[in-house]
């Protein structure tokens, strides 16, 4: 029923609103993209700007208080928001889009041995014998350059790095289309990072899985995506392939987040902030969500929440004045510019 | 693990010792002469001397002491004043009726409690939730001696359900505990006691249950499980609940402390033969021999139950070990 062109996971007007006691909190608004089979999508954005939102309404794990919407969201064809309780847990969850969460620290349960907590994840959903389920955990362990002995292991005995390879070792353990991991690399360190990374690289090379890539670490986000999409406010504010967005930036925010991460090439500058913080996204968005920190903000910008613009293929910018982005990277580079 | 269970039990064995010692200052403080039941001021004055002597009461009292300590650890805990019975004799019996009653109080509190507990994280806010949490705290603020009053009032004397209080019926004396078990009337008595008993404590292991669940439910690696596509059963079993029983295992160690302590009332109330009434009983009588021996019993009780909770913490939690390590 789905056919080989067609995305691996395709999302249009995807939002979430949390009731709060403040109002309804719109923490994801119209957010639309594809993920194809086989590469590696990269979201990126700052803390709070609904990347972990977005995922957990994928995997219907938002909280009590939170409700999604989509006009579509299908995986490989079956529409996902549809299917009745029982059938996505078995089906969907883990067997087709399994994740990498945010702290791998936190994320095994500290009574159980880690190998269990891995054939735990195969069991609910084949019929493996236990003997089989740890045949194919050491496999995994194998496979992300952990010793299959340690699957005898509690987690407080792994240090922060074991833990994440131990965590995408289970990902991995069914196969599954798509790979969600939310900051597989935060809290470690730049050597262990970097390992974490290589590896993960090798996997994919080797395996058939598309990722969705979540990080607040542009540099991280620049080397292992094929196309990335920037969050702000809830919205993509930009979407393109890697070498696109980073060549040929068109949105005033991904020229600022660009900014305010170092690069190799230009060692020596001085990188620039931006000032201001995230909006609180409660009540209805009736402006550009950026426009209050943005530096090249107008009238209509305050009026009205710009549509998405398909600016060139595969390249889509939410910006009233995308027209200007050639002026407005020039722009950019100044400090003044952002001051002011 | 062996390492840490071995040096929670060396811990216990001090903590038996410091009891004894205290048991031993206590009685020797208290007013009036502690051979007052046996020796009578009318008897001859040599005769008095010698009975002394017998007792070893002319001895200094740090050879007293050595004394003292020698027969607890021999268990020559000496003979009551009133019955002539070896006291370790009488404590063989009542220690077990002691242990029936509180075994039966406290697996209707920690099965129940816990149980309910579970139920009313896993349907947070839902009825059943609401219900337990009002019984609950309603039960916890009626004292034993209230509820038993009421239970026995109401089921015994009114309705005539239950007989009004004992172990056997009057005449009846089942040899030994296993001959006891088989009567359906053994049971039959044990239910308002035990009722008593957990009413009174069930809140607290169900509300601990609760909280701890609703904690662990928020938790990263629930969130993981459910990612995991775990049925909710597993999650809330597997997951929530064995990690949120630690928290109850904790606090059910110092909870049975207070039992005992209450068992006192609620076996005067339903005249149950136990080392509660025994206790009562032998204070009342000046039987310092037995008191003393129930005291200890009692406290030795307390302190072994404080010592399983260590060792079963250990087992559920595995991060346990380490610290132990830490300690060494």
């Amino acid at each position: 029923m789905s056919n080989p062109q067609d995305p691996l996971l395709s999302v249009r007007n995807l939002g979430v609103v949390y009731n709060t006691s403040q109002g309804p909190v719109h923490a994801v608004s119209n957010v639309s993209f594809d993920v194809r089979e086989n590469e590696v999508f990269g979201i990126a954005g700052e803390s709070g700007c609904g990347k972990s939102t977005l995922i957990k309404a994928l995997l219907r794990l938002l909280a009590e208080n939170g409700t999604a919407t989509a006009d579509r969201c299908t995986y490989r064809g079956r529409a996902l928001m549809d299917m009745d309780e029982e059938d996505f847990r078995r089906e969907i969850l883990w067997q087709e889009i399994s994740m990498v969460p945010q702290s791998a620290m936190a994320s095994f349960n500290p009574v159980h041995r880690v190998g269990d907590q891995v054939i735990e994840s195969i069991q609910a959903h084949r019929d493996d014998s236990r003997a089989q389920a740890m045949e194919r955990a050491a496999e995994l362990f194998d496979v992300v350059g952990l010793e299959p002995g340690l699957l005898k292991s509690y987690p407080h005995e792994f240090s922060g790095g074991m833990r994440q390879r131990a965590m995408i070792a289970m990902a991995l353990s069914l196969d599954p289309g798509l790979i969600i991991m939310d900051e597989p690399t935060t809290g470690l360190d730049v050597l262990v990072q970097e390992r974490i990374l290589r590896r993960i690289r090798e996997i994919r090379s080797e395996l058939k899985s598309s990722i969705i890539l979540i990080t607040h670490d542009i540099a991280v986000i620049a080397e292992m995506s094929d196309r990335i999409a920037i969050m702000y406010g809830g919205e993509i504010m930009e979407q393109a392939s890697a070498i696109d967005l980073f060549e040929n930036p068109h949105h005033p925010y991904t020229l600022g987040l660009k900014n305010a991460f170092p690069s190799i090439t230009t060692l020596g500058t001085e990188l620039i902030s931006i000032p201001g913080s995230p909006p609180t996204l409660v009540g209805p968005v009736q402006s550009c969500p950026f426009a209050p920190r943005c530096p090249f903000d107008d009238a209509i910008c305050h009026s009205a929440n710009p549509e998405a613009k398909e600016i060139a293929e595969g390249h889509i910018v939410r910006c009233a004045h995308s027209a200007d982005a050639a002026r407005f990277r020039e722009l950019a580079k100044e400090k003044s510019t952002w001051l002011s | 693990m062996l390492d840490y269970i071995l040096r929670r039990f060396v811990y216990t064995l001090i903590t038996i010792f410091a009891v004894a010692t205290i048991l031993f200052i206590i009685f020797r403080m208290l007013p009036g002469e502690p051979t007052m039941q046996v020796i009578s001021p009318a008897m001859d004055p040599a005769v008095q001397e010698r009975m002394r002597e017998a007792f070893g009461l002319n001895e200094p009292v740090w050879k007293q002491y050595m004394i003292y300590m020698k027969n607890l650890a021999t268990l020559e805990w000496g003979r009551s004043f009133v019955s002539a019975q070896e006291v370790t004799d009488i404590l063989g019996h009542r220690f077990w009726n002691t242990i029936l009653l509180m075994a039966a109080g406290m697996c209707m509190t920690l099965v129940l409690g816990i149980g309910m507990g579970i139920i009313m994280a896993w349907r947070r806010n839902g009825p059943v939730d609401l219900i337990g949490t009002v019984v609950g705290l309603i039960f916890q603020a009626a004292p034993p001696f209230i509820t038993g009053l009421l239970l026995l009032m109401v089921l015994s004397y009114r309705l005539g359900m239950f007989p009004t209080g004992g172990m056997y019926a009057p005449g009846a004396r089942p040899d030994g505990v296993l001959d006891l078990l088989m009567t359906a009337d053994f049971w039959h008595r044990l239910v308002l006691p035990t009722l008593t008993v957990g009413m009174y404590y069930i809140s607290t292991p169900m509300l601990i249950m609760r909280d701890s669940m609703l904690e662990v439910l928020g938790s990263d690696y629930i969130e993981l499980a459910r990612a995991k596509g775990l049925k909710s059963r597993v999650i809330m079993m597997r997951h929530a609940a064995r990690n949120a029983l630690l928290g109850v295992v904790t606090i059910s160690g110092i909870m049975i402390g207070f039992a005992v302590g209450g068992q006192v009332v609620v076996e005067s109330l339903f005249s149950w033969p136990g080392m509660g009434q025994l206790m009562v009983e032998s204070a009342a009588q000046h039987d310092y021999p037995v008191a003393q021996g129930t005291f200890l019993m009692l406290a030795i009780l307390v302190i072994s139950l404080n010592f399983l909770t260590d060792v079963l913490y250990s087992y559920l939690d595995p991060r346990i070990k380490i610290t132990a390590k830490g300690l060494s």
